[in-house]
């Protein structure tokens, strides 16, 4: 407990007063009135002071003024609650009293104290607390004591005295009025704090309802506005539902829980040919559902309408329905449960898919044609005999059939990473190129080139590629073909000819060598033979005597003749056999002609043949090589006296013609009277080793054959209307290339290079 | 050089007679036996000759092997087939042992390979003579 001393106005401290007021003189008398006056006065005045206060605070105030006023040495208050029945109390301790006993046991002692008289109003005691003697005197506040008790002691022996008692009793009376008042007033705020509190709390429950209350009013307008226009919406949703029911395309069919119709829109009346009215209240299943299909019908709408389960609902169905006229038609149907209370609903949307049906069928057809055809054509580009690869127009491939990937050694899938120029020998990839270029560039539309490929394997394969491009469709781009051939057999068959043929040849010139050398011999001997004879004559004639000078110049005059005769026979040879490679050169068929005939000219008289010549005068010099030409020449003149080394009955005519032949070509034609050939042996004449003689190699024909084709040009035979044959060739006034037998791309349909 | 005369010491020449495609070999030798002392006629062929009508004066035959027509020894055939014997010496430009074997057993007196020297053509004329 906290013992304040507060300051009290008006108190005024006095000395201790003497131990037996009794024998104070009157002076002292007086003055002790005055005092007690003064402390009346002082306590009358403590109402003002504590006006307003707590309770606690009155008994404080109150209890410092009377520990001072009346020099106590303790004084106690003890407070009864009248609201709640507790007690307070408070201790005041003199600070001057030298009391040493703690404020509990004082509080202890006047327990004791008081419980002796449960009344409240003890009389007063003298008790002992430690050392010291103390008069306690109790006071009750109220009546009765029924505000509670203050407890006063002091160690005075004459305590409580006359004004002691006086002051004291005032000052209860003036504590009980104020604690009194302090309680009314507590009272009266209490209830004033009451009536706000309540006030405010009514007030504040009545805002609350009219909070509520508007906020209620507001959600019934939101609800009675979004009703009406749930109501409006509803309608329009209604109306537009109904327009859309009656202006679709499609069936609409509605059915209540028995399956009867309910709703027949206009497109159901239209397409299905019943009139709405004739159908509603009917039974689905007997308007539009083929009879076939009724019980399962039945059945299904019977499932499901005990046991919810459906196999039909909210699918898309296609199925049959029954026409008014009988018809059935092909439709869409798709049934879905109208969500709703009541019995169940159901609307079925049906769609005449005739049309459909029609239309997915000509596109299976034609997807089946389309399938068709393109497993044919997959079929034939597979099982071509040929190779066919397709590339795009960088050369990469695309797609390549067995028969190619075989040739290279590549599957299809390793080619698909390659262009064809990437698998091209290096020597070929340009003229390739440019042959793309131009192709590319619509210069030409297709080209052959027969190239070298590079095979997987390494090894070298010659192909012969026809290449051209496919045009591009709406979704393929163009590309390129090659139709392709592995003609690297027919390569070495061409080289292993070549071969042949130059070494045939070299045969043939030495055979014909060694043919000519008899005919040159006899040519040569026969000019010698004279130079000889006519030399001899002269010496004999010069001899003579007298000598025979006429005769010897004439002798002389024939041997000067023969010996240039013989060196024209030379000279002859010298041309046709000083040349060693074929050369061509811009020379006059005729005159090698000619020149053939005078070497053998000799030879034929003997073998008793008739020579004739018709030798055009206009005829254009040709390109070729001389000697071989005049090789040919004489080989076919050699083979026509030999026909007819056995003709007896007839006369042996030989007869030469040259002349001007289609497309700026010139003929040579060797006609004999002699046993000429038959049909069989057309083709077989021309043959390598094929020969009727017994002492021939049978290389002759064959061989100038080869020349004339090296020429550009063509040898043949026909058999004459009468006895004998006809050998002839043509040959082009000009060519390209004599050497080279081959062109190595023929450039078939060229656009530019016409020239 | 003496001239041939004829038997019984007839002034009439002995008559040789060259057949001879060849021109040239028809102008020269006839020259050359007449330098010998004969009488000398010449014929482009076989059949020329068989038809001049001067077989009977002929002694001596000098023949080409190879000609247009009837060759060589085409003639020689013809002649022994005819009873005609008149010695033949035969010259060819072409060296062939088979004929000449063929042609020397069906009984010529000679076969001379062209070009041949004038002496070579006496002694064969005088082997001719002397054979018959």
């Amino acid at each position: 407990m906290n013992f304040v001393n507060a300051g009290l106005i008006g108190a005024i401290p006095q000395p201790r007063p003497n131990m037996n007021p009794q024998v104070q003189d009157p002076a002292q008398e007086v003055k002790r009135l005055q005092r007690c006056i003064n402390n009346l006065v002082s306590l009358l005045a403590l109402p003002a002071v504590w006006s307003g206060n707590e309770p606690s605070q009155i008994v404080q105030i109150l209890l410092d003024t009377l520990l001072r006023m009346l020099d106590l040495d303790f004084i106690c208050a003890r407070l009864k609650d009248p609201v709640d029945a507790g007690l307070l109390e408070i201790v005041r301790v003199s600070d001057s009293h030298r009391l040493s006993i703690p404020l509990q046991d004082i509080s202890r002692a006047l327990n004791t104290w008081l419980e002796v008289d449960g009344r409240g109003s003890p009389p007063a005691i003298r008790h002992r607390f430690g050392d010291e003697d103390i008069s306690i005197f109790p006071v009750p506040l109220g009546v009765d004591g029924d505000s509670g008790i203050i407890v006063v002691g002091s160690g005075r022996l004459d305590f409580p005295g006359q004004t002691d008692s006086l002051l004291l009793s005032v000052a209860a009376n003036q504590a009980s009025i104020g604690l009194q008042e302090a309680r009314l007033l507590a009272e009266q705020k209490r209830i004033a704090d009451e009536l706000d509190r309540r006030v405010a709390e009514r007030t504040g429950a009545l805002a609350q309802a009219n909070e509520e209350l508007k906020k209620e009013i507001d959600g019934r307008k939101l609800a009675e506005e979004r009703l009406l226009r749930e109501e409006r919406e509803l309608k329009r949703s209604e109306v537009h539902k109904a327009a859309i029911v009656d202006s679709s395309a499609d069936c609409i069919v509605a059915i209540d829980h028995e399956g009867r119709i309910t709703e027949f829109n206009p497109a159901a009346e239209q397409t299905l040919g019943h009139r709405r009215n004739d159908v509603v209240g009917k039974h689905l299943a007997d308007v539009i559902i083929p009879s076939s299909l009724r019980e399962k019908h039945r059945m299904g709408f019977a499932r499901y309408l005990t046991t919810g389960a459906s196999r039909v609902l909210g699918r898309r169905l296609e199925m049959t329905a029954l026409c008014a006229d009988g018809r059935e038609i092909p439709v869409e149907l798709t049934i879905t449960r109208i969500p709703q209370d009541g019995p169940l609903a159901f609307t079925g949307y049906i769609r005449d898919i005739t049309e459909r049906k029609r239309s997915e069928d000509s596109l299976r057809m034609a997807h089946a044609q389309v399938v068709r055809s393109e497993e044919r054509w997959r079929s034939v580009f597979e099982n071509s005999a040929v190779g066919v690869a397709l590339t795009d127009l960088n050369g990469r491939f695309i797609a390549t059939n067995l028969v190619y990937q075989k040739m290279l050694g590549y599957t299809d899938d390793e080619l698909q990473q390659l262009t064809f120029l990437d698998i091209t020998l290096e020597e070929d990839v340009e003229e390739n190129r440019t042959l793309i270029g131009e192709l590319l560039d619509e210069k030409r539309q297709q080209f052959q080139i027969e190239k070298q490929y590079r095979r997987k394997d390494g090894q070298p394969v010659w192909m012969r590629n026809n290449v051209s491009v496919v045009p591009g469709t709406e979704r393929v781009p163009r590309f390129l073909m090659a139709l392709s051939e592995d003609v690297t057999q027919r390569k070495l068959w061409e080289e292993a000819l070549a071969k042949a043929r130059s070494e045939l040849a070299k045969v043939a010139r030495i055979t014909s060598l060694g043919v000519l050398t008899a005919s040159i011999a006899h040519e040569i001997n026969q000019p010698l033979s004279g130079i000889i004879t006519n030399a001899g004559t002269c010496l004999r004639m010069l001899s003579a005597d007298p000598p025979n000078v006429d005769g010897a110049q004439e002798t002389v005059r024939r041997t000067i003749r023969d010996g240039n005769r013989a060196s024209n026979v030379i000279t002859r040879l010298r041309t046709l056999y000083s040349k060693k490679e074929p050369s061509p050169e811009s020379m006059d068929l005729n005159d090698a002609t000619r020149e053939v005939v005078a070497l053998t000219s000799s030879d034929l008289q003997r073998a008793g043949v008739m020579l004739r010549y018709e030798l055009a005068d206009d005829l254009p010099p040709v390109v070729g090589d001389r000697t071989q030409l005049q090789q040919v020449i004489l080989n076919l003149l050699r083979n026509a006296a030999d026909a007819m080394g056995t003709t007896d009955d007839r006369p042996r005519e030989l007869l030469i013609r040259t002349q001007r032949d289609e497309g700026n070509q010139v003929r040579l034609s060797v006609k004999d009277s002699g046993v000429g050939f038959t049909p069989q042996t057309a083709e077989k004449i021309f043959d390598p080793f094929y020969t009727t003689k017994t002492d021939g190699m049978g290389i002759g024909l064959s061989i100038s054959r080869s020349i004339i084709e090296a020429h550009q040009g063509r040898l043949w035979a026909t058999p004459n209307d009468g006895p004998g044959a006809t050998f002839s060739f043509a040959i082009p006034c000009t060519f390209e290339g004599l050497s080279e037998t081959e062109t190595r791309v023929n450039r078939s349909e060229p656009a530019t290079d016409a020239a | 050089m003496e001239s041939p005369k004829g038997r019984g010491g007839n002034e009439r020449l002995l008559l040789s007679v060259v057949v001879d495609d060849d021109e040239s070999v028809r102008e020269s030798l006839p020259d050359l036996l007449r330098e010998f002392g004969f009488a000398a006629r010449a014929f482009s062929s076989a059949e020329e000759f068989l038809s001049s009508g001067c077989l009977d004066e002929t002694s001596c035959l000098i023949l080409d092997i190879a000609m247009p027509g009837m060759s060589g020894p085409d003639l020689q055939h013809e002649l022994k087939c005819r009873g005609r014997e008149i010695p033949i010496i035969f010259i060819t430009g072409q060296k062939d042992d088979a004929v000449r074997a063929r042609v020397l057993k069906q009984g010529a007196s000679g076969f001379l390979l062209k070009p041949f020297s004038d002496s070579d053509l006496l002694a064969a004329i005088k082997t001719a003579l002397h054979s018959t």
